[in-house]
């Protein structure tokens, strides 16, 4: 998806303190017209603070929130152009579906078929076509869902604020409405703000994600960078398995791109980019991705990127095996998908594992 | 917080100005002026009785109270209060247990009439049996004169048997609730073992739920000491506090007395509140509120099962004749005496302006108590000021305290400048608006438990500011909650007589009163048919209540009170 350049909301220095907690320690980060970002961190991080301080129910202590240049820092809820889905999804239950998606229009004053015309097309834009009429005790989760987001919608936010939407339903649902939302967000094309602790989740919904611990910003970025070049070993470790290994960088040649790096099972040589910063002597961690290690039996001779082991356990989950490999007085996993033919090592077998020149390293 | 930040509105000028301001201070204004409502009519009151009870000729005296403990009549005032709390007590843990163990454990077939009938005197006033008694055991009894006896109701026998009968589901209730949230399985894993059905009751049922059945306890004493009808119609000589403080002043005027019975009144409320809420708290192995589990049926034993039916059954007929007495007694000329079809009881002009005063003030008082108690509620939960807690209980006091002590307090605190109230019917309304303000609060609050905040946060999110969200969102999802504390403060309003009795004025009766008054001249005709009426007008306020129940979860019908 191609993002113009001027960002449609911008959070500068933002800092916010509960009594002597200071849950965010300066903030600053902008979004793209048309992005879907995802604020992602564990439990208590305070990304639902940060979303509630963009939605403007919670005052923020300094910094400031730019929408779409204007700082809109010291409005009320009521006076700022972005819309919030509750995780309850707060449908107010004296009202039926239409009514509820057509609240925000009626105090805007807009005329009676105006309103009906408009709910009609945020019904048939969530898939509720012809339940305008249902009390909202009578449809199921995943439409009050779809209710509190056309709600939302209805009065063409410029920033749509989502926080762990997708929390109160089942598994299925999830994944269902998740694609849903994704679908609509990008027909629309409205700029949006969705909080998850689930690290997949927010993997396979965003543009980008902005991982948040410690009341810092850990990293943003798309879903491949945050992945394959985490900036940090919070964010290496937060989504998916690591096989974290120290290392040291003996020396570079740049001509061939290539750094040598020493480890306690033996030599690597890695890719080293040209904007890498990187000296001779480094303290390095290499960060491992099970999926990228290969495993073969056991060869005598020692060869570039190899290290010796023996699978101590294994795993079998159908699409893939997860061999647990003891190497000298450490335990790798390895994750090797299974195609029919591959061989299939047994406990105890001798193997020997190759690391990828590709493998990302972290500066220590 | 949520609220410094939802606020402001559209638009400017002057208007802007009005509703910015309103937006931000709004519910400050209304938290002020619940608590100056609070402090004169509940606060007030009871301060007034403090000072009265200590205020001599020449200032600060304890001789009221010294008088109080040397008369052998106040002294025995309080000692047969203390027995007749004391034995009711006993008898209905006994009693409610019998009832709750069957519908809890015993055959279905059983379960829901016997629930009906321990439940069935909610829809009465408690003197109703006072009224049934004397009807079927006075002097000119229908059982009297049919066995020949010379049994005499006016006596410490009948005023038990009433207060049992009319606190029976009161305690039924509550041990009802204790039994329900017991795990069956420990009772089954005991019989699993092989311990004797006798046996299981002892060593688990009992001790696992002691301490609910002492809470249980505790209220039934609290109720009974302080229920001022059916002692007062009843008593005959037998001297008890609550009608004592009512003759201290309608007999001597002797306000000072009547204050210092009063504080002796208070004592054990506050007393047992202390207990139930700092001794007894977190004590219980069962929580009340715990998921009710169905225990599967088992054959009781019937070494049980007689003992327990012969219990219920027994109490269930006295209920059940109590009712049917009432209705006879409205028809007929005296029951059991002169049998004749008559319709003047029912069709009499005293009783019927009576009950017509009754239904206009208990529906002022509903009105106002629901409007104060969905505010309150409101406030509590949702303002940001300190002393919220505090406020709470002052309103939930209301409800605790005993009816004859609030009358009392009423009487002595509005009878002069600057709340002159005396002889007014507001000062009946606004007795009863903050004696029953408690429901309306309760239901208030549990009705905004069940709705998160987030919703009043959505629509200030789509464009809403404060006073647009309080009328088109707050007020309608609570006005359920409003309606529940309209019609609970209308009927209790309807049956109480122990607070009311203090404040009207001769030639303004109420149906409790009048019932009341009737009952003592031995007009029984009378008072059935009033009694009767009340019942009517209560039963299908109870109906209301249930079908409100049923469609939103909401269910207070089953407080006891008036
Ligand atoms: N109103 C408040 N008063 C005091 N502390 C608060 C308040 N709201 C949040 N906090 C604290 O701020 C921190 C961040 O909370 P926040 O709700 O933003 O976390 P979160 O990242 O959304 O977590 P979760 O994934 O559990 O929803 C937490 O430690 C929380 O306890
Ligand atoms: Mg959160």
């Amino acid at each position: 998806m191609e993002h113009q350049k001027t960002p449609m909301l911008e959070l500068r220095d933002i800092h916010k303190s509960f009594g002597d907690v200071e849950v965010l320690k300066g903030i600053s980060a902008e979004i793209d017209k048309g992005e879907l970002l995802t604020f992602v961190g564990p439990s208590g991080c305070g990304k639902t603070t940060l979303l509630r301080i963009v939605g403007g129910f919670t005052p923020l202590n300094s910094g400031q929130v730019i929408l779409d240049g204007e700082d809109i820092g010291a409005l009320p809820p009521n006076m700022r152009n972005t819309k919030m889905v509750f995780q309850s999804y707060a449908l107010f239950p004296h009202m039926t579906v239409a009514k509820n998606i057509g609240f925000g229009l009626k105090l805007k004053k807009w005329p009676r078929n105006k309103i009906d015309s408009r709910v009609e097309e945020l019904l048939s834009l969530v898939h509720m076509e012809g339940l305008g009429d249902r009390t909202i005790d009578r449809i199921s989760g995943g439409q009050q869902q779809r209710v509190a987001l056309a709600r939302a919608l209805a009065l063409e936010p410029k920033v749509l604020l989502l926080d762990e939407p997708l929390s109160n339903l089942d598994a299925n649902l999830r994944v269902v409405m998740r694609e849903e939302i994704r679908n609509i967000q990008e027909r629309i094309g409205i700029t949006t703000i969705f909080v998850t602790h689930d690290q997949y989740e927010a993997m396979s919904i965003s543009d980008r994600l902005l991982v948040l611990n410690d009341g810092v910003i850990q990293q943003i970025g798309s879903p491949v960078e945050i992945y394959e070049q985490p900036a940090n070993e919070f964010i290496a470790g937060f989504v998916g398995y690591v096989n974290f290994l120290e290392g040291k960088i003996e020396s570079i040649d740049k001509e061939m791109k290539i750094k040598y790096v020493s480890t306690a099972y033996g030599n690597l040589e890695l890719n080293h980019n040209q904007g890498d910063d990187e000296q001779k002597y480094d303290e390095i961690l290499l960060v491992i991705r099970p999926e990228t290690l290969s495993l073969s039996a056991d060869q005598a001779g020692k060869q570039a990127n190899t290290f010796h082991g023996v699978i101590e356990s294994f795993m079998y989950a159908g699409s893939l095996v997860k061999y647990t490999v003891k190497v000298e007085d450490r335990e790798m996993i390895v994750d090797q998908y299974n195609p029919k033919d591959a061989t299939k090592f047994q406990r105890g077998d001798k193997i020997t594992i190759t690391v990828p020149r590709t493998t990302h390293a972290l500066k220590k | 917080m949520a609220e410094a930040v939802i606020s402001g509105a559209t638009g400017k000028g002057l208007w802007y100005k009005v509703r910015s301001f309103l937006g931000i201070h709004l519910i400050n204004i209304f938290a002020g002026a619940l608590f100056t409502l609070l402090a004169i009519f509940l606060l007030y009151p009871i301060f007034s009785i403090l000072i009265m009870s200590l205020r001599g000729d020449e200032g600060f005296t304890l001789e009221f109270y010294k008088e109080f403990f040397s008369y052998n009549f106040y002294y025995w005032s309080l000692f047969n209060t203390l027995i007749l709390g004391t034995v009711t007590m006993v008898i209905l843990v006994v009693v409610g247990f019998c009832f709750a163990y069957l519908t809890t454990r015993g055959p279905f077939w059983i379960r829901k009439p016997l629930k009906i009938v321990a439940l069935l005197p909610l829809a009465a006033p408690p003197y109703i049996f006072a009224i049934s008694l004397i009807t079927l055991l006075g002097r000119n009894g229908f059982i009297n004169n049919l066995l020949n006896l010379n049994f005499n109701i006016y006596s410490w026998t009948g005023v038990i048997a009433a207060q049992c009968l009319a606190f029976l589901p009161l305690s039924f209730m509550m041990i009802e609730n204790v039994l329900n949230s017991l795990n069956p399985s420990l009772e089954e894993t005991a019989s699993d073992m092989g311990a004797s059905e006798f046996r299981i009751i002892r060593s688990i049922t009992i001790p696992l739920s002691a301490p609910g059945l002492l809470k249980a306890a505790l209220l039934v004493f609290v109720m009974t000491i302080a229920e001022f009808g059916n002692p007062a119609i009843l008593g005959g000589r037998t001297p008890f506090l609550a009608p004592d403080t009512y003759l201290a002043i309608t007999g001597e005027g002797d306000f000072n007395m009547a204050s210092v019975l009063s504080v002796i009144l208070i004592a054990p409320c506050v007393l047992i509140f202390i207990l139930h809420n700092y001794v007894l708290k977190g004590k219980g192995y069962t929580t009340i509120v715990g998921k009710p589990t169905a225990v599967e049926y088992k054959e009781i034993a019937p070494g049980i099962k007689i003992p327990f039916m012969v219990v219920a059954f027994t109490v269930g007929l006295l209920v059940l004749s109590s009712f049917g007495v009432i209705l006879l007694g409205s028809f007929v000329k005296i029951v059991g005496v002169d049998n004749t079809f008559v319709i003047d009881h029912v069709l009499n002009t005293q009783s019927n302006i009576a009950i017509w005063n009754s239904i206009k003030v208990s529906l002022c008082a509903g009105l106002f108590g629901a409007i104060v108690g969905t505010l309150l509620a409101y406030v509590i939960m949702r303002g940001k000021f300190p002393g919220r807690q505090f406020m709470e209980m002052i309103a939930l006091s209301g409800f605790a305290l005993p009816g004859t002590v609030i009358g009392v307090g009423y009487i002595i605190a509005f009878n002069r400048p600057p709340f002159l109230l005396t002889g007014t019917i507001w000062i009946i309304i606004l007795n009863c608006v903050f004696r029953f303000v408690a429901v309306g609060v309760e239901a208030g609050i549990s009705k905004l438990h069940q709705i998160s905040i987030e919703i009043e946060e959505a629509s200030a999110d789509l464009g809403a500011d404060f006073l647009t969200i309080f009328f088109r969102i707050v007020l309608p999802i609570m006005f359920s909650a409003f309606v529940v504390g309209f019609i609970y403060t209308f009927m209790t309003t309807m049956m109480s007589l122990s607070s009311v009795i203090f404040l009207v004025t001769p030639g303004f009766d109420l149906a409790s009163v009048y019932i009341y008054l009737t009952a003592q001249l031995g007009e029984l005709g009378l008072a059935s048919a009033t009694t009767m009426k009340v019942i009517a007008i209560v039963a299908v306020s109870i109906g209301i209540l249930k079908v409100i129940a049923k469609k939103t979860g909401l269910d207070v019908s089953k407080k006891q009170g008036a």
